[in-house]
């Protein structure tokens, strides 16, 4: 269970970890929107218009970081080419 | 400290009455904890062998089991940001588990400890990011269609600045929820339902651990790779 080099085992220990991260990602980025919102109204007085729009910009945001996780998770899930494109870019970006 | 309920009685308290002082409760454990990894480094650099025993063998089979990890997820530049992670992942580790022995609380169940924390997460990959790719780091930010790059700036800020945010409250929320459930377990029937929780709760810690040093992870993934 602490040794995440066993394939099993950190197959598992992954999987928890995944599962327990997503949604907050969701709640926290509507909350940043609905605050740069507030305090962008505040400082250009516009309000609540910026409100409005960040709020919904925070939401939006929340949902594409659910959906770009599920996408994550979905490619590992389907033979692991995640790590395998990632350090052929990491060395072409070199 | 949780609503109504009756607080523990937790050694930095006796501390903090045998020698006068009031400082918070996160802060001597926090100090523990320092003091456990510290003792343990300098333990084990002093006799390191070639065939590893004991506590070099348990350090060795986690850090070296995490960096395959981190390896095969960023690839051979993950080498470079590992120390960081690991660092992290051992202290937090550490602090968990002390909730977990009576008598002392755990460092983590403040939103303080955590927000530094992930305050320092933040700031380490738009650094990495930075350093490596230069002003072309703003790429991350814009999205793959030049068209919609100020709406995709906007929506990826938002979505950075959550990360900080969601980090410290995922920690701080799990084990403060954790804490309280032993405490209110205490109160309603002592020790024996107590024990059982010890259990599952160990798991949730190392989780909650692992979940923290896996974000780190991903998210300086993808401030090392390419913008897509």
């Amino acid at each position: 269970m602490f040794i995440p080099s066993k394939d099993k085992s950190s197959g598992a220990l992954e999987l928890l970890s995944t599962a327990g991260t997503i949604g907050l990602q969701l709640v926290t980025a509507t909350f940043i929107g609905l605050a740069m919102g507030y305090f962008l109204d505040k400082w250009l007085g516009t309000s609540p218009w910026l409100l409005i729009i960040f709020l919904i910009l925070g939401i939006v945001a929340g949902f594409r970081d659910v959906f770009l996780e599920a996408k994550r998770i979905q490619r590992k899930d389907e033979g692991g080419t995640d790590d395998g494109d990632s350090s052929g870019q990491s060395g072409s970006g070199n | 400290m949780a609503g109504g309920l009756p607080e523990p009685l937790t050694f930095s308290e006796i501390i903090n009455h045998a020698i006068g002082v009031h400082m918070p409760v996160h802060v001597y454990y926090m100090w523990l904890a320092m003091i456990i990894l510290f003792t343990c480094g300098l333990m084990l650099r002093g006799r390191l062998q070639m065939v590893p025993g004991g506590l070099q063998n348990v350090f060795e089979a986690v850090i070296g089991g995490l960096e395959d990890f981190t390896v095969k997820n960023i690839g051979e530049e993950g080498r470079r940001v590992y120390p960081f992670m690991c660092t992290l992942f051992l202290f937090i580790l550490v602090m968990n588990y002390i909730g977990l022995v009576p008598g002392c609380d755990a460092a983590t169940a403040n939103i303080n400890t955590n927000a530094a924390m992930a305050m320092c997460v933040f700031l380490y990959y738009n650094y990495q990011g930075i350093k490596k790719w230069g002003f072309g780091y703003i790429k991350h930010f814009m999205g793959p269609m030049p068209a919609l790059a100020p709406f995709m700036m906007i929506i990826e800020t938002v979505s950075h600045l959550a990360r900080p945010l969601s980090l410290t409250l995922r920690l701080f929320g799990n084990i403060r929820g954790e804490e309280i459930v032993l405490v209110l377990l205490f109160v309603l029937a002592p020790v024996l339902s107590t024990l059982p929780m010890y259990f599952l709760f160990i798991l949730a810690k190392t989780i909650q651990a692992f979940i923290f040093f896996m974000l780190t992870m991903i998210y300086l993934k993808g401030s090392l790779e390419h913008a897509h």
